[in-house]
């Protein structure tokens, strides 16, 4: 097999068994694993969740990830803000002539460790090669089936006054390290990615409190896009703290410098969670024993104040809007 | 937070004569909506938001100047984001971008030149605004690209000078809260001879909560004094001498010229454009372009706001035809534009 990718891996032929052998089964294997049209699976007991997500971040690989883990937590984070547990995953990639196979390698190698750590299977696949300049690198698209836990029932629209507003850790530090990575930035700083597939931790706080009414991931457009798209649908007005939101000295730092809010850039690794204000103590004491999760943390509540409005707290105990994202240049993220 | 807590409370509880305090600067607005501190002053302390945002300040003629080199000139222009979609008379830089031209946000003019120094087969606009803080960056571009031997590399200068401004500014206000990152270039002692000379008070501040409340009681305070004052309230950053490294480069590129600000008009000597003897950097004299006029909606009054003669909320337009993501006038586009920051924290 050559060194990079050619049009005709994608040609269903010689060459793309040949891709399919040495970098796909080598490191997806597991009982499900399919080389046949479609994968054949035992049927769950509960009700399925099932969605799907593209990534097309540029870098392909980033300080503390890269597009094949992301590829793996999108679609795990999203079944699990539905109170799924993810099952199967099926990936299909689209990569572009003269991609390096090395490169693709490291990123399968990591969707199958991502995919082991939060147990679940990548069943099916698909392959496809465009020509040099058509695609940049490697596009990967997920698509995932989740079991629902019983007794398990959240939405975007579930937020009540009264409940908890609560985020699993420091915001925003995706979306930084991605802008960092970019030279055109020409800033320096020690910020990893928090990619990371959260079922784990988000199983414990379902088994525990089945109650939870809103979990959201807060992928694109961040903490406060997810808040406002919250305050929307559940026609809640959402009150923070600026002081409550964590967020790390370097993601700030960066932030000055470029005049952006941390609660807008992308997490990849960040829930946020709504549930009643009781039980907020024991979901937060649930996530601090997971290292993924240790940060989380309430960062404010649901009113019935200022319905459709993300209302902040700040630094001075004055209250403003937390402008409503729009018009953002944000580059490709996730 | 003491220092900041005890100016916290004398500006909520101030009920001496009615004060009227002029924040110069965009991030100055931007932080003061943010942090909500209009809603603990006391009435009778007004906040008014002056000329400091670079993108509010453009005026339309400069936007149909870089239109006119997009499309009819065949440049390629190099802008920070903000001025893309800034209303031209009949075209903003988003409207020729869609029509074919060549626009592309940066975020240094370094860029731009390295852009310049890539694609040797086209002319590149930097377009030059901002004021004092701004322009040292723009003219190191300059000297990047006379050291790489570039001859596709173009500034089109809207640069702005603070200490002109005050002086057209001072009748809107009783003191004003001068622009810390400006000063931090130009130093003090402008503000020292605009207080001897003219008797303009104001009062130099940081950014963040505690700096701003702080400073905003020793204005007051100082207002009570009756007599024309000024203090450095950002000493960390701010030193009298200013930085003299910048203003040198400053002052080998550029001089001096009468600028026209969007909503005020014409101040003398208010602007910058590069030297004659950099002339070949110039966008303006390479392509000859023709002094143009240009149209403002009649409506908008962005100029009246930067003068602290109407409120945001005062403009027939705002939140009406104008709001962030259609924006009529410049102080809607920038999130440091008067407008926009009284649109998105809530109209306070």
């Amino acid at each position: 097999m050559t060194d990079h990718v050619t049009l005709s891996m994608g040609a269903g032929g010689k060459q793309t068994a040949e891709l399919i052998t040495n970098v796909f089964k080598k490191n997806l294997t597991n009982r499900f694993f399919t080389a046949d049209d479609a994968a054949v699976l035992p049927q769950p007991d509960g009700q399925i969740a099932m969605s799907t997500d593209g990534f097309i971040v540029s870098p392909a690989f980033f300080p503390g990830g890269n597009v094949g883990e992301l590829s793996v937590c999108g679609t795990v984070n999203d079944l699990t803000c539905m109170g799924a547990k993810p099952l199967y995953l099926t990936c299909s990639f689209v990569l572009e002539e003269g991609y390096p196979i090395s490169s693709l390698e490291k990123i399968v190698s990591s969707m199958a460790e991502t995919a082991t750590k939060c147990g679940v299977s990548i069943v099916a696949g698909d392959t496809k090669v465009a020509g040099k300049g058509q695609v940049d690198g490697c596009f990967i698209t997920t698509a995932g089936v989740g079991e629902v836990v019983d007794g398990v029932s959240t939405s975007g629209a579930f937020a009540r006054p009264g409940d908890a507003v609560i985020v699993t850790g420091d915001v925003g530090r995706h979306g930084c390290a991605i802008l960092l990575s970019r030279a055109e930035y020409g800033i320096e700083a020690d910020v990893a990615s928090d990619c990371a597939p959260l079922w784990n931790p988000m199983s414990e706080v379902f088994g525990k409190v089945p109650e939870v009414h809103v979990v959201r991931d807060a992928t694109r457009g961040g903490v406060g896009t997810v808040l406002y798209e919250i305050a929307h649908e559940s026609s809640v007005g959402i009150k923070l703290s600026r002081e409550k939101v964590p967020v790390q000295s370097e993601v700030q730092g960066v932030c000055d410098m470029l005049g952006l809010d941390p609660l807008y850039l992308a997490c990849e690794g960040r829930m946020v969670i709504i549930a009643p204000a009781q039980k907020a103590d024991e979901i937060i004491s649930v996530l601090k024993s997971h290292d993924d999760t240790a940060g989380a943390c309430v960062i404010g509540e649901v009113t019935d104040e200022k319905p459709d409005h993300v209302i902040v707290e700040t630094v001075i105990g004055t209250e403003t809007y937390l402008p409503e994202p729009g018009n953002e240049l944000l580059p490709r993220i996730c | 937070m003491s220092a900041a807590t005890e100016a916290r409370d004398f500006l909520s509880s101030y009920d001496g004569k009615k004060v009227r305090i002029m924040e110069v600067c965009g991030t100055h607005t931007h932080e003061i909506f943010k942090d909500g501190i209009r809603q603990i002053l006391s009435p009778q302390i007004e906040l008014i938001s002056g000329p400091g945002c670079p993108v509010c300040v453009t005026p339309a003629d400069y936007i149909d100047e870089a239109v006119m080199l997009a499309l009819e000139k065949n440049c390629t222009i190099t802008t920070f984001g903000d001025l893309v979609r800034v209303p031209g008379s009949e075209k903003s830089l988003a409207d020729a971008r869609a029509d074919g031209a060549r626009v592309k946000v940066v975020y240094a003019p370094q860029d731009a030149a390295l852009y310049a120094a890539e694609h040797p087969d086209e002319d590149v606009v930097f377009l030059s605004v901002g004021f004092e803080t701004t322009v040292p960056s723009e003219c190191l571009a300059v000297q990047q690209a006379i050291e790489k031997g570039l001859k596709n590399f173009l500034l089109l200068t809207a640069n702005k000078t603070m200490p002109q401004a005050y002086l057209a500014m001072k009748d809107a206000t009783d003191a004003f809260l001068y622009p810390g990152h400006v000063h931090a270039i130009i130093g003090t002692s402008v503000c020292e001879k605009l207080r001897d000379d003219y008797g303009i008070s104001g009062v130099c501040a940081g950014f963040t909560p505690s700096e701003l409340l702080v400073a905003l009681a020793l204005e007051v305070k100082g207002l009570s004094k009756e007599k024309p004052f000024f203090i450095n309230a950002y000493p960390r950053v701010v030193k009298p001498e200013g930085s003299p490294k910048a203003v040198a480069l400053t002052r080998k590129y550029m001089e001096p010229v009468d600028a026209l600000w969007r909503g005020i008009g014409e101040i003398k000597g208010s602007g910058l454009a590069l030297r004659d003897d950099y002339a070949d950097f110039d966008a303006r004299k390479k392509y000859s372009l023709p002094h143009i006029t240009g149209r403002d909606n009649p409506a908008c009054r962005c100029g009246e706001v930067l003068q602290g003669k109407c409120t945001s909320a005062e403009c027939p337009l705002f939140g009406k035809t104008c709001t962030p993501e259609h924006p009529v006038g410049a102080c809607m586009v920038s999130s440091e534009g008067a407008c926009s920051a009284y649109y998105l924290y809530g109209r306070q």
